[in-house]
């Protein structure tokens, strides 16, 4: 962006206008020692827990440990510069990042200042990062859905407004993928997307910026990165920045999903600072409130009522509600869903996605084991149609796992449990599904009512793809109407039924595929 | 600091208990002052961090340069301190007795930091309404400084109230950039 000079001068005028020229009352204390990021302080004696703390050299820190004789500070940034001595004033504001629209098609670091390098970021509005949910009168339940474009995700493990659902599996298994997608196929739902990178390299960061603004959807999107080079503080506090920018669409009545990537290294990170601030260690040298850690976060994710909405906008907004749903990525470790952080963030949210490396290396991408993963609330929130014609396919799966190891002797098989194992073959492919092609709810429906129909049964198994695609090509083409309909209202009626089945009829006639 | 002022208290507790039992705070204040006046002299500091020179040794020398101004109490508070290798703290020791005393005195050491001198009817002047925007009597230490271009600077332990030319111009700096 280029400022022309009367900008800056009006820009100038303007902070002198607002200059405060009061007298500058604080609290002032010594560094004592400055290790690893951390730093002690002596004096201070009103500091608060969370405070922002200014360093010499615009430098900010976080106070984390209040002592007898000393407080523990985070430096958020570098801390090169800082040496014993110098002196630390006290702000009297909990640590604040900006928040608003303006946000949205930036990338921003942990402390909400621009990293795209696309000028500064114009939002008056600030907020803390650290807030408290909200409590149980301002909620609502969960019966909105949130469509990830994924057919094996939207139909057997749906995602409701509001909801937390834990993304989880070992490395190099298509979770930030469904992550991506997911936030592609908000694309014109009105849903604000806020995608935090804790711990990333830059270059995968860099990566995920663009292919969203390939597929256009950085608009509605916000991007908080504490990459692996940045301080443990930053990582520690990325995912409450973003939850913070996230809350702000919430508190306005309007629909946020934010996913945290990954919350595993954020406890790392969190690990650092703790032990450097010599809190005592506990199970795998996790201090003792990393579960506080994630619970706090997740817990603001959260539907609220329109009641609630009005308070906090002040009347601006009447009868809408918000909601903030949370997809948190947990990276496992050889698939061991026991270790301490895993089954914390598993116990707090309300379901997972479970991916597994054997089914990615097998071709099943995404990789989404159908057994372990649950969705505790969204299937009062699925799309009618999805939920009436997914609900065979959770059951065709399972009972396909079981019988699946009898399949190499299919020929001494009876007649109905080849069939069992021959529709779980081709709703396995038929779950298969690319990267950057999230579907709609009516493409998804005519894939759903093709295989519960039996159209699938007489199609190779390694066809099954190709029919598929071909199928959408021709609803898109002939039927645009029908798919527009059930896109519009989502309902699964008798008429809408009939026509889906005339339509694939018709289709079946052509063997275009 | 922490660490020492933790070790520190509780020595500086008890003598401030002592003091204020046979009323001698006062007394205690201006031992401790000069003990730690002594201890910090660069040359007793060497001498005391010699591994040569023996504990008895150490603390009869000390014991000798402190003589006119220790008593029997005082002494044997430097015998302790040697007893427990604690020597060293004895100037956080004194800065934590006069915090005490402060406290229980109801006053606060101000320093206010000037840029042109103080007549004697401002200095009084500003003392009244700092002691009634502080709450507690104070003592006022009055320095000089040009730097500051203009106004004062008020340092009462850990708070500041910067009312300088300097601390604004800073401020400015800060909010323009």
């Amino acid at each position: 962006m280029q400022l022309n000079p009367s900008e800056i001068s009006d820009l100038i005028k303007k902070k002198i206008e607002n200059f405060d020229l009061s007298s500058e009352a604080h609290t002032e204390g010594t560094v004592v020692s400055v290790s690893d990021g951390i730093v002690r302080v002596h004096g201070l004696s009103d500091a608060m827990q969370g405070e922002m703390l200014e360093f010499p050299g615009n430098t900010f820190g976080m106070a984390l440990n209040l002592e007898r004789d000393s407080v523990g500070v985070v430096i958020l940034g570098s801390y090169q510069h800082i040496s014993e001595g110098d002196t630390v004033k006290c702000t009297g504001r909990i640590l604040e990042v900006p928040v608003g629209e303006a946000l949205l098609g930036r990338v921003v670091d942990a402390l909400g200042n621009p990293i795209d390098g696309k000028g500064v970021i114009d939002s008056s509005e600030t907020s803390p990062i650290e807030k408290i949910a909200p409590g149980v009168i301002a909620r609502q339940s969960v019966d909105q859905p949130v469509q990830l474009g994924l057919k094996s995700i939207d139909a057997m493990i749906p995602v409701g407004r509001g909801q937390r659902e834990l993304i989880i599996g070992d490395r190099q298994t298509g979770k930030t993928a469904i992550a991506i997608d997911a936030i592609i196929n908000q694309k014109g739902t009105g849903i604000k997307c806020i995608y935090v990178a804790i711990g990333q390299k830059r270059s995968s960061i860099a990566n995920v910026v663009r292919k969203l603004e390939e597929h256009g959807a950085m608009e509605h999107t916000i991007i908080v990165a504490a990459s692996a080079s940045e301080s443990a503080a930053m990582q520690f506090i990325a995912p409450y920045t973003g939850c913070s920018m996230g809350e702000f669409f919430r508190d306005r009545g309007e629909d946020a999903l934010i996913i945290y990537d990954d919350l595993t290294k954020q406890a790392w990170a969190y690990r650092q600072v703790s032990l450097l601030l010599r809190r005592p260690p506990g199970r795998e040298a996790y201090p003792g409130d990393v579960f506080y850690l994630h619970s706090r976060l997740l817990e603001r994710a959260s539907r609220i009522n329109a009641d609630e909405v009005e308070k906090l906008t002040g009347g601006r907004v009447k009868g809408k509600t918000g909601s903030l749903t949370a997809l948190p990525i947990i990276e496992t470790q050889g698939g061991d869903v026991s270790a301490f952080v895993p089954t914390n963030v598993i116990s707090i949210t309300d379901g997972q996605i479970f991916l597994e490396s054997s089914l990615f290396n097998s071709g099943i991408r995404p990789a989404v084991n159908a057994g372990l993963s649950v969705s505790r609330v969204g299937g009062a929130a699925q799309t009618k149609i999805i939920k009436k014609l997914g609900g065979g396919t959770r059951l065709d799966l399972a009972q396909y796992r079981e019988l699946a190891a009898f399949a190499q002797f299919a020929s001494d098989l009876d007649e109905s449990t080849r069939k069992q194992i021959e529709r779980g073959q081709r709703v396995t492919e038929l779950m298969k599904q690319n990267q950057y092609s999230p579907m709609s709810v009516a493409q998804m429906s005519v894939s759903l009512y093709a295989a519960n129909e039996g159209f699938l049964d007489g199609i190779e198994v390694n066809k099954v793809l190709d029919f598929e695609a071909a199928l959408h090509l021709y609803m898109k083409s002939e039927h645009s109407e029908l798919m527009e309909r059930i896109n519009a209202t989502g309902d699964f009626s008798n008429e809408i039924k009939q026509d889906m089945q005339t339509a694939i009829e018709n289709f079946m006639k052509s063997h275009s595929w | 600091m922490s660490e020492l002022a933790t070790l520190a208290r509780p020595y500086a507790s008890a003598v401030f208990k002592r003091a204020k039992e046979t009323g001698s705070t006062e007394q205690w204040s201006e031992r401790l002052a000069f003990m730690s006046a002594v201890l910090n002299d660069g040359d007793i500091s060497t001498l005391l961090d010699n591994p040569k020179v023996s504990k008895q040794d150490a603390l009869g020398l000390i014991l000798d340069i402190c003589q006119e101004y220790v008593d029997e109490e005082g002494s044997n508070f430097l015998k302790l301190l040697v007893h427990n290798n604690r020597l060293t703290l004895i100037s956080t020791i004194f800065n934590l007795f006069e915090t005490y005393k402060a406290d229980h005195e109801g006053y606060v050491d101000v320093e206010v930091t000037t840029a042109y001198e103080f007549s004697e009817e401002a200095k009084l002047n500003f003392a009244a309404t700092l002691e009634k925007t502080l709450s507690k009597k104070i003592h006022m230490n009055v320095i000089l400084d040009k730097s500051l271009i203009g106004g004062v600077l008020v340092r009462a332990g850990d708070r500041v109230i910067d009312r300088s030319i300097r601390g604004q111009l800073q401020h400015m700096q800060k909010t323009l950039q």
